[in-house]
């Protein structure tokens, strides 16, 4: 598979006080709203149309695009309807639509109407379906925004060593370091650095919420991609 | 940011871990989850004893309230209940040391056993039918059969619970009916291939689709259960004669030794009164 693409979307603005993604559709603010759903879904939608129509990183990317600006053109958060589905499963299978279409369409063009998927190696070797890759991109995203909203967070309030602290435990790549080793190489306490790692933790899962929050019908579709995400 | 698989997998599970830091418990480790919370073993610095924590979402506060007012031998006691710094709620309870009722049955229990563990659940579940409490998910995953043998009901009542699917009744609204059709299912769950054909008959009435064709109440089918360990005939079969005959025999067994010992005297005196 090709690196990672290094588009990503628009890295949505965090908002303290988020409105649901009904609620901002209702009070007009759609372009907000959309602005927070690509920010969550633009990796997960080229991940998924990847491994699910064999494309390349740049046909993924153009058709991850397109969808984008289709959902624009179209209505597409008006036409969400919470009594049938989550907004993710909304989502996923409307990219599985377009992408279908798009992809027969160029094969129509091309082979005078064979569809005939390229085999990619590594995808071909994964042992997750296209829904998993789906839904494990999803979550990699939400958790990269809301770090992202964290370091801000941070910085806004002062509590750069907290965020520190944090990124060295938790976000470490191997092996953690022990909170004595922290506590001394940061001069403080080692009860202040359990502190720290639990207010950052505490924060970090607030605005994982918060994000969910944006681009989820309401409290009940809200609670269910909790329970998604932390059970 | 990136975020790689394992370090997304570890920030799931320490951003959900509860924050005690304001609470007299100390966390020590996750010890089951279910759709609507996790479980976690405490310690109460206060008290110095081991407890079970339910951590919950907020929108099931009531939860704690509905297990708290269920006073009975068979439900584990909560000792109280909190919020936390991120607004989720939890509840202490005792910590039950045994086995969960799936696991219990794994060891193959004796039917008598069974059916005494079997009862217990039944008696929580007919009591907690009384304060008009359902339990909306009873399965042998939520019930521990505790070192002394206690039995213990656990994961009351919760509202957006609609069952596990071995053991959730077709019913669209769950009702005490829906519990009743789970209570069946979990005697179906405890009795051995080779069940008497009686119990099998208790747990498949229990389990009917129509819950207007199910017990009434709890307390039938706990009736229903003892008539069978009585040796009486249960509602829930009509029995073929001989079956009956057989009954009949065995419940009335030194009866009929006796009848039966008292002819072979009364033959043998007549016997040798004609010689």
């Amino acid at each position: 598979m090709d690196s990672e693409t290094s588009i990503g979307g628009p890295n949505g603005r965090f908002l303290s006080t988020q409105a649901s993604l009904l609620e901002a559709v209702a009070a007009g603010l759609t372009g907000e709203a959309l602005d927070q759903v690509i920010a969550l879904y633009w990796k997960p939608v080229y991940r998924y149309i990847r491994v699910k129509f064999h494309k390349d990183n740049e046909d993924a990317k153009d058709l991850t695009q397109s969808f984008f600006a289709a959902a624009l053109e179209r209505d597409f958060l008006e036409r969400f309807d919470p009594a049938k589905s989550s907004f993710r499963t909304y989502l996923r299978m409307a990219v599985a639509r377009f992408a279908a279409s798009q992809h027969a369409a160029a094969n129509r063009l091309k082979r005078g109407g064979d569809v005939a998927f390229e085999p990619v190696e590594d995808q071909m070797a994964s042992t997750e379906s296209p829904e998993q890759v789906f839904e494990r991109e999803w979550q990699r995203q939400l958790f990269s925004l809301a770090l992202d909203d964290l370091r801000g967070h941070c910085e806004e309030c002062g509590k750069q060593l907290h965020f520190r602290i944090f990124e060295a435990y938790d976000l470490a790549p191997g092996e953690r370091p022990s909170y004595a080793a922290l506590a001394a190489h940061h001069e403080i306490a080692e009860t202040a650095v359990t502190n720290h790692l639990a207010w950052a933790r505490r924060t970090l899962r607030a605005l994982v919420d918060q994000r969910l929050r944006g681009v989820t019908s309401g409290e009940r579709e809200l609670r269910q991609e909790m329970r998604r995400v932390w059970m | 940011m990136d975020v790689s698989d394992s370090v997304l997998d570890h920030l799931r599970h320490v951003a959900a871990l509860p924050d005690l830091t304001a609470t007299h418990y100390e966390l020590e480790g996750e010890i089951g989850r279910g759709g609507m919370g996790v479980v976690y073993a405490a310690l109460d610095r206060q008290l110095g004893r081991r407890a079970a924590l339910k951590v919950l979402d907020s929108a099931l506060a009531g939860e704690a309230r509905i297990i708290a007012q269920l006073e009975h031998p068979a439900i584990v006691p909560v000792y109280e209940s909190g919020v936390l710094p991120d607004g989720r709620v939890f509840y202490a309870m005792k910590l039950v040391a045994g086995a969960r009722l799936d696991r219990y049955a794994a060891a193959s229990p004796s039917l008598a056993e069974a059916l005494r563990v079997f009862r217990r659940v039944g008696e929580a579940l007919a009591f907690a039918h009384s304060r008009g409490v359902i339990h909306r998910d009873l399965k042998p995953q939520n019930v521990m059969v505790g070192e002394f043998g206690e039995v213990y009901v656990m994961d009351w009542g919760v509202e957006t619970v609609a069952g596990t699917p071995a053991f959730r009744a077709p019913d669209t609204r769950l009702d005490r009916r829906s519990d009743i059709y789970a209570l069946g299912a979990v005697l179906q769950f405890l009795l051995p291939v080779s069940a008497p054909p009686a119990l099998s008959a208790i747990a498949g009435k229990a389990m009917k689709a129509d819950p207007a064709a199910r017990y009434p109440d709890v307390q039938s089918l706990l009736a229903d259960i003892e008539r069978f360990q009585e040796g009486l005939a249960v509602e829930a079969w009509r029995e073929p004669v001989w079956h009956r005959l057989r009954r009949f025999g065995s419940r009335n067994a030194v009866l009929l030794w006796l009848l039966a010992a008292y002819a072979s005297v009364k033959f043998l005196l007549f016997f040798l009164r004609t010689l």
